[in-house]
């Protein structure tokens, strides 16, 4: 594979229109290719107690996903959340609305769960039976909610879309309430949120924490969750969701993601206490003067260092847009696209660079565009060998996906500057360089 | 009884990918959604089979599905035939792609002459059935399709036919044949179908003396490289002493050789001791020695026949996949579609020896005997290679058991 030819299909970021279209992938034939949306589903469900996930598809879309719960704690493990009603020849030619309705009947008699999410996959979504007429007569029949999410991978990118619609659906579980005055967390995905920055100051001014959806709440949290003041929307995801509790129930959200950016993490913290009408509290300055310190300190450092972009915790174009700010490099950024409110941050970038943009999750050709780039850096999953033997180190943020808050710089900058290091080390020829 | 609540069966599908993932210098392109491939990582990295730079997927957007366009794949066999230039890419269907009816034949043809390597469709999506239907297609197309043409012969090896990486112990399954085939007659492996091999091998597979069969899914394969290659074949799996012993007689007899005396005079002796537990059952007032067995069609059927001479009465054997694929299967094996059917079964277990699979494990009291000899792992992983089910080994191990399993009953 030629790296050159590979960077030729590419666009760069200044050059990019239309999202969907100018960002292309490196190759039409990808490895790993993206998370599906049914994970992304599953992802959702496993943090919502009481909540059982049906999924209805091909026997191998049903074991993958079980398999990925069998360990996990919070699924019940083998016996728990997780059951499907798998389809075959029969089901494709005839419809396999039947078959659901009597699994459910078998559920109900065994489980008695709070909710039942009917997750449909790619092929029921082809052959076009309705499981949100299903899911509606199931939950009139049964009395116990039941929501229809469709997940079909060929209409979507890659496994938030999954995410986004199982807690989308969850607006169906919500009642209206007198206000509270908490706040709900909607689009945590990684992490506890009560280990957060944001969770400790919120609790310090004496605000509760009422519904986390996707992170660990129950069905009846969600029924209750329009007793909150403010919505807090730490991802994309959670906009949809945001947006219908603002309309039905007038509930304001605001926007905090786990921005890198100290400049941005005050003005979603000001914009937070606004909608709670309550004063900053006292401790933010202080956490705010500690993140820029410590942008200061490594500065000087960082300046001029390159870097490629995979997948973080951290919104993919603020964080780059933070880093340049910073004066590193970006040379290629792997994103599944632009939205309205990257607008900012793209022209942050554009500001000193203009790097490649691709698509996410195919890691296969990259080695062929490090030989081209020859990047310090790479932030993301990727084989740390492989890096290495490109004198690349990696930057390992995962970390970060259970914080929010200012506490993210630090830990941003700490790890950047370690894996710089390492990076160094590498190309004198050491740690396996 | 449309539930599943535990992992379903593994499709025709996936038992071809597992196949056919080990076999270096080709390459896998599967015409569908992104997602699938990479949701099966986990289970293949736990199967042991390695992917990267051997699997691709090429995604399918919305418009591939309602247009039918098919680009995106032509696109994909070009550049995967330049950049890693395998001798020959599988080109593999999606549930998605079946569905809607990709020609993926069409597709092939139509490619064939702008690319080097050989393109090989696969067209089962996932809805032709359980796994065992997977790898008997792919045992039948290698040998149909792979296999060159010869009637020279290289004296003193043999071929595996219907090793499969999804079945419990696989790979030391296959060094125990090895070891016994070694000691028996001194013959050496050639090639297993299919674990670790290559094209290579595969091609020349039509020169070995004889073939194994050991699970009844390679039976066409094993024909066709008869016909082809005039390469005998026997059927049988070697499980228990006695049944370890019968099999290599099988093979001695296919081959004109004897076993040899000392490795005979051993099995003979373990099978005799073996019997001896019979006895004990005799002696207990309270309960009888019966068994569970839950399996790979050959392990179920040996190993009840195993301890059926020890006095433990295999009252059920379950298959672990349909039956259909298999030519002929004995009536005292079968196969329970239904979960909530075997569900119902295990809880009524008690003081009963279990050879089976983890999730039954799960389903049973405490006071019942558990071996694992079938998949889905749950519990435990598979890293040794050298503690098989068959062969005297696998007898061995199972036999710890069993005098365990013994202990229990009054």
């Amino acid at each position: 594979m030629d790296g050159k030819e590979l960077l030729l299909r590419l666009k760069t970021l200044s050059q990019i229109e239309d999202p969907k279209k100018d960002i292309h992938g490196l190759t039409y034939a990808q490895f790993p290719g993206t998370h599906c949306p049914l994970m992304g589903a599953a992802m959702a469900v496993r943090g919502i107690r009481g909540a059982v996930m049906m999924i209805v598809g091909t026997d191998e879309c049903a074991y993958y996903t079980k398999h990925m719960t069998i360990h996990s704690e919070d699924w019940g493990g083998l016996m728990g959340r997780c059951v499907s009603v798998t389809i075959d020849q029969h089901d494709i030619t005839f419809g396999c609305a039947k078959k659901v309705e009597e699994a459910f009947a078998e559920l109900m008699d065994e489980q008695k769960p709070e909710a039942v999410f009917i997750v449909t996959t790619c092929v029921p979504e082809i052959i076009g039976d309705d499981f949100d007429a299903v899911a509606e007569a199931m939950w009139e029949k049964y009395g116990v909610p039941a929501m229809a999410v469709h997940t079909e991978h060929f209409k979507c990118e890659n496994h938030m879309p999954g995410v986004e619609r199982t807690i989308t659906a969850c607006f169906r579980l919500m009642e209206m309430q007198e206000r509270s005055g908490g706040v709900n967390v909607i689009g945590q995905r990684m992490g506890r949120f009560e280990d957060t920055e944001l969770s400790r100051v919120l609790k310090n001014a004496g605000v509760s924490i009422l519904a986390q959806l996707p992170s660990g709440c129950s069905v009846e949290e969600i029924r209750r969750a329009p007793a909150a003041q403010v919505n807090i929307v730490v991802n994309d995801i959670g906009l949809p969701l945001a947006r219908k509790m603002k309309q039905r129930f007038g509930t304001p959200y605001v926007f905090f993601d786990k921005f890198t950016d100290p400049a941005h993490i005050a003005a979603a913290y000001e914009n937070l206490f606004s909608f709670l009408n309550l004063p900053l509290p006292d401790e933010l300055p202080e956490l705010r003067r500690a993140a820029e310190e410590a942008a200061r300190q490594a500065r000087d450092t960082l300046h001029g260092v390159t870097f490629m972009y995979g997948n973080t915790p951290f919104r993919c174009l603020e964080c780059c847009a933070y880093m340049t700010s910073l004066g590193m490099v970006p040379q290629l950024i792997q994103s599944h696209g632009i939205v309205e409110e990257d607008a900012e941050d793209v022209q942050r970038i554009l500001v000193s660079s203009d790097p490649y943009m691709t698509q996410a999750a195919n890691i296969s050709p990259l080695q062929y565009i490090y030989d081209e780039l020859h990047p310090m850096l790479y932030l993301g999953h990727e084989y740390p060998m492989r890096l290495r033997k490109k004198g690349i180190a990696q930057v390992h943020t995962d970390m970060g996906g259970g914080m929010l808050g200012y506490e993210v710089t630090p830990y941003l900058l700490k790890q950047l500057l370690a894996s710089l290091e390492e990076s160094r080390e590498i190309r004198k020829g050491g740690m396996n360089g | 009884m449309s539930l599943t609540r535990f992992l379903p069966q593994p499709s025709d599908r996936m038992g071809m990918l597992w196949s056919l993932l080990n076999i270096e210098d080709s390459v896998i392109v599967e015409y569908g959604p992104a997602g699938t491939t990479h949701y099966s990582m986990g289970l293949f990295g736990e199967l042991g089979i390695e992917q990267e730079n051997r699997l691709f997927t090429t995604h399918l957007r919305e418009e591939d599905v309602v247009m039918g366009d098919t680009s995106r794949l032509e696109k994909a066999l070009a550049e995967v035939d330049d950049n890693f230039h395998p001798s020959v890419i599988f080109v593999v269907a999606s549930s998605c792609s079946e569905v809607i009816g990709t020609d993926l034949r069409g597709v092939c043809t139509m490619v064939q002459p702008r690319v080097k390597a050989r393109l090989i469709p696969l067209t089962a999506g996932g809805f032709r059935g359980d796994y065992a239907f997977g790898i008997r297609d792919t045992y039948r197309l290698l040998a149909e399709e792979m296999v060159h043409e010869t009637k020279e012969k290289q004296k003193d090896t043999f071929n595996i036919l219907g090793a499969s990486v999804g079945a419990y112990r696989c790979k030391a399954d296959v060094l125990e044949i090895v070891r016994l085939m070694d000691e028996a007659f001194g013959l050496t492996l050639h090639t297993a179908l299919c674990l670790e091999t290559d094209l290579e091998k595969i091609a020349d597979m039509g020169s070995a003396s004889v073939n194994l069969v050991i699970r009844q899914e390679a039976l066409p394969a094993a024909r066709t490289l008869e016909g082809k290659c005039a390469a005998p074949y026997v059927y049988g799996a070697p499980y228990g002493y006695q049944g370890t012993l019968d099999w290599l007689e099988s093979v001695g007899q296919k081959i004109g050789r004897e076993v040899n005396p000392s490795l005979k005079g051993e099995l003979k002796k373990r099978a005799m001791e073996a019997t001896q537990y019979r006895m004990y059952g005799r002696m207990l007032r309270r309960d009888q020695p019966k068994a569970y067995l839950y399996g790979e069609y050959e392990a179920v059927k040996g190993l009840g026949a195993f301890l059926g001479g020890m006095g433990i009465s295999p009252e059920w054997q379950i298959c672990a996949h349909s039956l259909a694929p298999l030519e002929s299967a004995e009536d005292a094996v079968n196969y329970m579609p239904h979960e909530k059917e075997r569900m119902d079964l295990l809880s009524q277990l008690h003081r009963t020896l279990l050879l089976a699979d983890d999730t039954s494990r799960r389903l049973v009291d405490a006071d019942n005997t558990f071996i694992r000899i079938a998949t889905p792992l749950i519990d435990s992983a598979q890293v040794a290679v050298h503690m098989p089910l068959m062969g005297n080994r696998g007898a061995d191990m199972i036999m710890e058991t069993v005098e365990a399993y013994f202990n229990t009953l009054r």
